[in-house]
């Protein structure tokens, strides 16, 4: 199995997808991450880090929801597949592990 | 309710249709208006600034579209082809490198013709006047014949060029020669000429030092060369305005300095004296009769050459009152005489353009036979790859499409030849040089890189060709069936190319040994003379005196390990000069026929060993011989004289008595007869000493001779050399012709075998079956080898048929070219067939004892 890693931004976008459940598209992600990670990208950011996940593996998309808003052009939605969903357990498995090792900032003295 | 006014969508959507991928157009144009619908607070160029923003920002590698299709579709489709090239070479190693040897075989004498040929092209080329040079030569009508020679008389340039007004300039040279120079009792020796004034404003050697109008105006002008200059005063600084001493005789001073003669100039010299000084010295040269020096001219810009060689037919005729009238002058090209310098009967025939014209051809036939070998071989081998092609057919390749891709990998494979050829001609390009005597290099220019990839192409699709045609226009349908039918036409044609090879082979073989065999003959055959051991001393300094010369020659018989001696002013390797002064009863007046002038002193017979036919020679106890004269047989039977001896002839108006008859020997090469030649008494024309060493003394004789002449003629180192190298290298360019023909008779031996080998491959292949079903009805091993070698015994006596008749013309041909040749022999014929038999069967042995070999089950498997 090849070793993928994720970047960054993938992951938070991995995350959001999941969160936004049936409205994650393009725009939509884009404006969560700036509401829950305070991060501010382009559009085409977003939709070539949506590009690169799906051909990786870890995110599915299909065609749907034409609004007028949009000219009735349909959006480009997006879930996760089980790949994804390894990928981020095991990013957050790393980080927790690493985390844990490091006795100076565990829990007890930050809190 | 909010004014919905939205950017112009339609440039917005023009300009991402344009670069953006197809699939994900609705997605991004969806979202870009989505979103240009939450920027409806901000004012209007803001907005538009942000939504324009968004768009660019859009211009991703992920996004853009990729080139179009068909691009991508013909890089894959190159890629892949490349790939299937690569591994069916690495599959099919052995064809992978008989093709590569034979091409690259082949290329190599492509390449080194084509170098050598270049070269001989571009001499005397150099001269940036070229298109307006010319040299002066002369039709002779000698009442027996017309010869064309490049002497003329030595007023002839100032003539033209008073005279004249279509010439611009005109000069006249000696010939080259060794001379001594001194300079601080420093001897040097070096080669002159003799030129007049304007000589560099005809030829472009470069001055480095002194104008050209100016350095030849001075009669006690020298011009040297710079390496000459620096062997006389170790450097070429303040060297001009130098005295120094030429031949110990006499003193010029330095006038200007040039850079050397370049390598293709057929001119080569170390110095130039002025020819104006040389007639001072040489009354001689000064009339209308006596020829020797050459004539240059450079004519004027546009002058019509053939009105102005109408006029000029008739200068010696009028310079010398009609006295002379057998002699035309023309003009002829400065450039084109070292190529064409043949005439027969005053008409070009041709010279060393024979040559070129004769390897050029000999290197396409050998680039054809390669070419050829790789299409049989290809073809040959077809059967292995016939599946990958029913395959590619039956998925819808076109045809065109294979044959590109054949044609791809034979130019993909004449692409490597050439790459090992060109590695293998840097290797064996010092040794060529050698042989050809010239200095070869190559050089990457513009032109040869243009010949280069013209040669690859050509090769790539000469020789891939029918190869291709052939493999791809097998029917899909029949591979997979296994229904090849090959064709019984297919064969011959196969057949018809090894025999062509072989043919050529054949007749490079029997060539070869013609040529060997003639000049074993030249070298060995009885010249009338004995060339063996003679010793040939110049005549320089001190020996110039009649009389000193006496004592020399007296002095040096008493030397030990030297026999004879005697002073002659001819060299007996070629024509040195001849005179039409001969007179005799019932000579025909117009008869201009010259014979050839033989200057001696005493004993001269002797030292050649010239056998007397009648009569005696010079002897010492007659003093009166001195006005007699001898002729040799081809001259008693030229003048028509019955008892010759006695007889009173006259020579230049004096009479003479022909006191003897010497048998005809050969001063000239094989290529021409004997002619009328005369001895007579006269010291003072003589030029070289010659001196027959006593067998196995060699050694000893010469260090006498040296520390003799040392003492005798202090100022001048001893020139000496031996008269039979003088007469091998008369024959230089026969040996030159010897040694490449058997070069390239080796090479197109090599590649016929490659040849045969390939095609038995094939038939051995093809008649699997056959040998299997044989060898199960009970042949024996032997009767198959028997079988398959009848096979290629009949086509090789084929060649044999087909060859000899067309060797024999050839070689008849080219012996013609020699008064004295060699008569073709039965066994040079049957000995070149048998081993062209040998080679073939030797070739074939491995293959045919493997197939003979085989077990019949395996070919009889298929099924």
């Amino acid at each position: 199995m090849k070793k993928e890693h994720i970047g960054e931004l993938e992951e938070l976008v991995l995350l959001l997808i999941v969160m936004l459940k049936e409205e994650a598209y393009g725009l939509a992600l884009r404006k969560s991450l700036k509401e829950q990670a305070n991060r501010t990208v382009t559009i085409g950011a977003v939709h070539g880090t949506l590009n690169r996940l799906e051909s990786k593996g870890f995110v599915e998309s299909s065609l749907g929801g034409a609004t007028e808003s949009r000219g009735g052009r349909r959006k480009r939605l997006f879930t996760l597949t089980a790949s994804g969903k390894k990928v981020l357990q095991k990013s957050r498995d790393v980080k927790v592990n690493l985390w844990s090792q490091i006795p100076e900032l565990s829990m007890n003295k930050l809190g | 309710m909010k004014p919905q006014n939205p950017i112009p969508p339609q440039f917005t959507e023009a300009f991402l249709s344009w670069f953006c991928k197809g699939e994900l157009l609705e997605e991004i144009l969806g979202d870009l208006h989505e979103y240009h619908e939450e920027l409806l607070d901000l004012p209007n160029w803001k907005r538009k600034l942000f939504y324009w923003f968004h768009v660019f920002n859009f211009l991703r590698p992920f996004a853009i579209k990729k080139s179009k299709s068909s691009q991508s579709n013909a890089t894959a489709m190159f890629r892949h082809n490349f790939l299937i090239t690569f591994r069916n070479f690495k599959r099919y190693k052995s064809s992978f490198f008989i093709n590569l040897t034979g091409l690259s075989t082949g290329l190599v004498c492509v390449l080194l013709i084509y170098l050598w040929v270049s070269d001989e092209l571009a001499i005397d080329k150099f001269h940036t006047n070229d298109h307006r040079l010319y040299q002066m030569m002369e039709n002779v009508d000698q009442g027996t014949g017309m010869i064309t020679r490049i002497t003329t008389a030595g007023p002839t340039a100032k003539a033209l060029a008073e005279e004249m007004p279509e010439v611009e300039y005109a000069v006249s040279t000696t010939w080259v020669s060794d001379y001594t120079l001194t300079f601080n009792n420093k001897d040097v020796t070096g080669k002159g000429i003799y030129a007049s004034k304007d000589y560099f404003e005809l030829f472009s050697y470069k001055l480095i030092q002194g104008e050209s109008n100016q350095v030849l105006a001075d009669k006690k002008s020298i011009v040297l060369s710079k390496s000459l200059a620096v062997s006389l005063f170790g450097t070429t600084e303040n060297v001009v305005g130098k005295i120094l001493e030429w031949q110990h005789e006499e003193k010029y001073q330095v006038s200007g300095i040039f850079e050397k003669t370049p390598s293709n100039s057929s001119v080569q010299f170390e110095f130039l004296l002025t020819f104006e000084g040389f007639l001072d010295n040489n009354e001689w040269a000064t009339n209308w009769f006596n020829t020797a020096p050459r004539t240059f001219l450079l004519m004027k810009e546009g002058v019509d050459i053939q009105g102005f060689n109408s006029k000029v037919g008739e200068l010696v005729r009028t310079k010398t009152e009609g006295k002379a009238s057998h002699r035309t002058p023309f003009i002829t090209g400065y450039s084109d005489v070292y190529l064409y310098s043949k005439y027969e009967n005053g008409v070009q025939s041709g010279g060393r353009i024979t040559y070129v014209k004769l390897f050029s051809i000999i290197a396409l036939f050998v680039l054809v036979i390669a070419c050829i070998n790789f299409m049989n071989l290809s073809t040959a081998r077809a059967s292995r790859r016939i599946k990958e092609v029913g395959i590619k057919k039956a998925l819808g390749a076109y045809r065109a499409t294979l044959i590109g891709q054949y044609l791809g990998e034979s130019i993909l494979l004449s692409f490597l030849s050439l790459v090992i050829s060109i590695m293998i001609v840097f290797v064996l390009l010092p040794q060529f040089s050698d042989i050809t005597g010239k200095q070869l290099q190559i050089e990457f220019n513009l032109s040869l890189l243009t010949w280069l990839s013209a040669i690859v192409l050509g090769t790539g699709l000469l020789a891939g060709s029918y190869p291709a045609l052939y493999l791809s226009k097998f029917n899909p349908i029949s591979i997979f069936k296994n229904n090849l039918s090959g064709g019984a036409g297919e064969v011959w044609v196969r057949k018809g190319l090894v025999i062509f090879q072989f043919t050529i082979s054949i007749v490079l073989i029997i060539s070869v040994l013609v040529v060997y065999k003639q000049i074993e003959f030249t070298q060995n055959k009885n010249l009338g003379y004995k060339k063996d051991n003679v010793l040939i001393v110049d005549r320089n300094g001190q020996l110039g005196n009649d009389r000193k010369l006496k004592t020399f020659i007296t002095e040096i018989q008493k030397l030990p390990g030297i026999e004879i001696a005697a002073s002659s002013g001819h060299d007996m390797t070629g024509h040195n000069g001849g005179t039409y002064g001969v007179s005799w009863p019932g000579k025909d007046p117009e008869d201009r026929t010259e014979f050839e002038r033989m200057p001696i002193t005493h004993d001269m017979m002797d030292v050649l060993g010239i056998e007397m036919k009648e009569g005696r020679v010079f002897s010492e106890e007659f003093p009166s011989d001195s006005s007699k004269i001898i002729f040799n047989e081809a001259g008693i039977d030229f003048m028509g004289l019955t008892d010759p001896v006695g007889k009173v002839i006259q020579l230049w108006g004096e009479e003479r008595q022909i006191i003897g008859v010497v048998k005809n020997f050969h001063f000239e090469s094989f290529h021409e007869n004997v002619k009328p030649l005369f001895f007579w008494l006269s010291p003072g024309r003589t030029e070289y000493v010659m001196a027959r060493i006593e067998k196995g003394k060699e050694q000893a004789a010469i260090q006498n001779l040296e520390k003799f002449h040392a003492d005798f003629n202090p100022n001048f180192p001893i020139n000496y050399r031996f008269l039979d190298s003088d007469y091998q290298a008369l024959y230089e360019s026969e040996e030159r012709v010897s040694v490449l023909s058997s070069y390239f008779a080796g090479i197109a031996i090599l590649i016929s075998c490659l040849g045969l080998f390939g095609l038995v491959a094939f038939t051995a292949e093809r008649r699997m079956k056959e040998i299997g079903i044989r060898k199960i009805l009970g042949s024996s091993s032997f009767g198959i080898i028997g079988l398959l070698s009848l096979d290629v015994t009949k086509m090789v006596v084929l060649a044999i048929l087909i060859g000899l008749p067309m060797s024999y013309f050839i070689a008849e041909a080219w012996l013609d070219g020699f008064a004295f040749r060699i008569a073709l022999e039965w066994w040079f014929f049957i000995g070149a067939g048998f081993m062209a038999l040998l080679i073939a069967w030797l070739t074939v042995s491995f293959q045919i004892l493997k197939t003979a070999n085989v077990n019949p089950i395996e070919c009889l498997r298929d099924e």
